[in-house]
């Protein structure tokens, strides 16, 4: 795992004491509000419908333990004893008071977290695929490149006032678990025949209120030239983007007004321009960074393992969570344990400081110290030893951690909506609720199978609406709200935007429409088809028939 | 068609220290329920309330303040847009937490 070096360190604690004095100003009126806003955004704290709300990043998802114990000390000692974890990797604090925030952030600062840039018109955490380093299917562990891009872009001068924020997400492996598609800059970490890595280059994804899918402009980018070819992105980006319009001001609005080709060919020539001197370190550098994410310690293990088939076969249970939770390791003997934070009926992406803390304790026990976020608002231990799982699940049973959902309809993505934000038009929360609740009995999940079902509460989609198999916007009209249903969306390597199917739905009507919308997919279904194989074969039209005669 | 309105507004913002939703009061002070909140039935009352707003701006009691249409509804004072509802209420979900105040010396005492 990362480490600071003095200089990260340094900066850090530096960051506190500065965002102290401007508290401290506030509070004494030496600073107004006017000023004191963008002050306190810069530091990832915003003031939403009821309190203040602080959003801590937590790079490319992955965690230690005391990481997130400390976690769990800030969300019981400044907070009200829970955070919620979001899809883009982070946590969010939503009842902090303004004098606790310095000390919260000096606390983050000692387990080398802050909230800077979780917030303003700059490059925002980097993300990556939360089994980043452990996935079977994967060419290379893409987290140094993405603690490379957060060391290039954190305070970085030229992209400090972009036209819009800007996000960037990195996987290594051909199955898509970070939506990279999505994002302003997706990149795929492969290698060619030589063996050399290098990246396949996404532009101008993003979701918000007109979805894109970002268009490919690279498909091979030499690995030494990473930094480089990312400033000439920025640079035609903070050259042409829509600073006199906020809605328009995203890069996806500039790659689509230009075309991919012309954008593509103003980054090349501004890529040949700035090739030198290159700005990529050299290879010392990049090796100390690797060195921080080298594999763990890994024993060297069979990979079957005789207690656990038994325990399989006496434990149904069990099996089950196996099935759907545990996820195959690069390394011999070892699995990924996916947590649930969906149980059903409760709060996607929620975890109380005591959930968090059952969690240290077991990455501690069971996972080489390791917890990831993943942008679907679960958690991971991501290297467990298979002979290890029967106790790390009764373990999760303990703390209300043992849900078998992952990637099941009850495995709802949801944004806080009006719940909370004070941006949203509507409550995204309760309507997961309702829909878990209506399709989230065991047996009955098993039988939808893989189902994503995503719901943002305005159309900032922070709840990743347009990438949900079934997608769900909230929005008010005189004064109460109503629901609008996407389908056919995806996230993943097959990306695609959801299609409104009609007319939207009352809060009490919604979670009926999903629930026929589901019917009408397994009665329709063959040959084992998912949900989003058979709406690609068979479009919207039986399911708008289905819903707009029932609802 | 203009939009019917109620003419009745209160005064709202948020807490400077902790962001708590506040509503100008009666007697002068900031208070967390619409009950006891100074109404204004016109402009003349409504540009008093936004001055007595701009000063707790300026003391640092609170910030962002602004005008919240309200009416009458099931015998108590609302707000009549959803989001101001919701600001008054609080969350809908997760009461667990949310009737919790903040930190463990809180918790504890
Ligand atoms: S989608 Fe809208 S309501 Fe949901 S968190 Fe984002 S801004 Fe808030």
């Amino acid at each position: 795992m990362y480490r600071y070096d003095e200089f990260d360190a340094t900066f850090v604690r530096q960051r506190v004491k500065q965002f102290r004095g401007q508290v401290e100003r506030r509070a004494a009126g030496e600073l107004s509000e006017d000023e004191f806003r963008p002050l306190r955004l810069m530091n990832g704290l915003y003031l939403q419908l009821h309190a203040y709300m602080l959003r801590v990043a937590v790079p490319y998802g992955t965690l230690s333990a005391r990481q997130m114990r400390k976690l769990a000390f800030i969300a019981d000692s400044y907070d009200r004893g829970y955070g919620h974890f979001t899809t883009r990797q982070n946590i969010q604090y939503n009842w902090p008071r303004l004098p606790d925030v310095p000390d919260i952030l000096g606390h983050l600062a000692e387990v080398e977290m802050h909230a800077i840039q979780t917030s303003g018109n700059c490059i925002r955490n980097v993300t990556a695929d939360h089994w980043a380093g452990v996935a079977a299917d994967e060419v290379e562990d893409p987290r140094p490149y993405a603690e490379l891009m957060r060391q290039w872009s954190s305070l970085h001068p030229e992209f400090s006032f972009l036209p819009r924020k800007f996000k960037i997400a990195v996987t290594g492996s051909q199955a898509d678990r970070a939506a990279i598609r999505y994002h302003d800059i997706g990149l795929r970490l492969k290698k060619n025949t030589q063996g050399e890595a290098g990246f396949e280059v996404f532009v101008g994804g993003g979701m918000g209120r007109t979805p894109m899918l970002a268009a490919r402009v690279r498909d091979w980018l030499a690995r030494d030239d990473l930094l480089t070819y990312l400033e000439a992105i920025m640079r035609v980006f903070n050259l042409h983007g829509r600073r006199d319009n906020k809605y328009k001001a995203r890069i996806k609005i500039l790659v689509h007004a230009l075309g991919a080709e012309e954008f593509s060919a103003q980054v090349e020539e501004e890529f040949a321009r700035t090739g030198a001197p290159r700005i990529m370190p050299g290879e010392g550098e990049l090796k100390r960074i690797a060195a921080y994410f080298a594999p763990p310690g890994y024993d060297a293990l069979r990979d079957d393992d005789p207690a656990l088939a038994l325990r399989l076969e006496k434990h149904k249970d069990f099996a089950g969570w196996v099935e759907r939770n545990v996820s195959a390791h690069g390394v011999p003997g070892y699995a990924i344990v996916n947590i649930s934070l969906k149980p059903i009926g409760g709060i996607p992406g929620d975890a109380s400081a005591d959930q968090m803390r059952a969690v240290a304790d077991l990455a501690e026990s069971f996972s080489l110290d390791e917890i990831r976020i993943s942008h679907e608002q679960n958690l991971v231990l991501p290297n467990v030893r298979k002979r290890d799982l029967f106790a790390v699940w009764l373990s999760l049973g303990e703390h209300g951690l043992a849900d078998a959902n992952i990637g099941l309809a009850s495995d709802i993505i949801a944004c806080p909506g009006l719940d909370y934000c004070g941006l949203a038009t509507a409550r995204s929360i309760p309507v997961a609720q309702d829909i878990s609740k209506r399709l989230g009995e065991p047996a009955r999940q098993r039988e939808i199978g893989d189902m994503k079902i995503k719901i943002s509460g305005c159309i900032n989609a922070c709840g990743h609406h347009h990438a949900g198999h079934i997608g769900i916007l909230g929005l008010e009209k005189r004064g109460r709200e109503y629901y609008q249903i996407t389908l056919g969306g995806s996230g993943d390597e097959s990306a695609s935007v959801g299609e409104i199917i009609g007319p939207g739905f009352s809060s009490e009507n919604l979670s009926g429409a999903v629930e026929t919308i589901v019917d009408t997919y397994v009665e329709l279904r063959q040959n084992g088809e998912t949900f989003l194989e058979a709406y690609r074969r068979v479009g919207p039209e039986p399911f708008k028939e289905a819903v707009y005669a029932t609802h | 068609m203009a939009k019917k309105t109620t003419g009745l507004h209160a005064l709202t913002g948020n807490l400077l220290a902790d962001g708590r939703v506040v509503f100008l009061a009666i007697n002068g002070g900031w208070s967390d329920s619409l009950d006891i909140a100074r109404l204004a039935r016109g402009e003349n009352d409504a540009a008093e309330l936004e001055a007595e707003g701009a000063e707790a701006v300026r003391a640092n009691v609170i910030v962002d303040p602004y005008l919240v249409e309200v009416e009458v509804g099931q015998g108590q004072l609302v707000p009549v847009e959803l989001r101001e509802r919701m600001r008054i209420r609080g969350p809908s979900v997760n009461l667990e937490f949310n009737s919790r105040p903040n930190g463990q010396a809180a918790i504890a005492a």
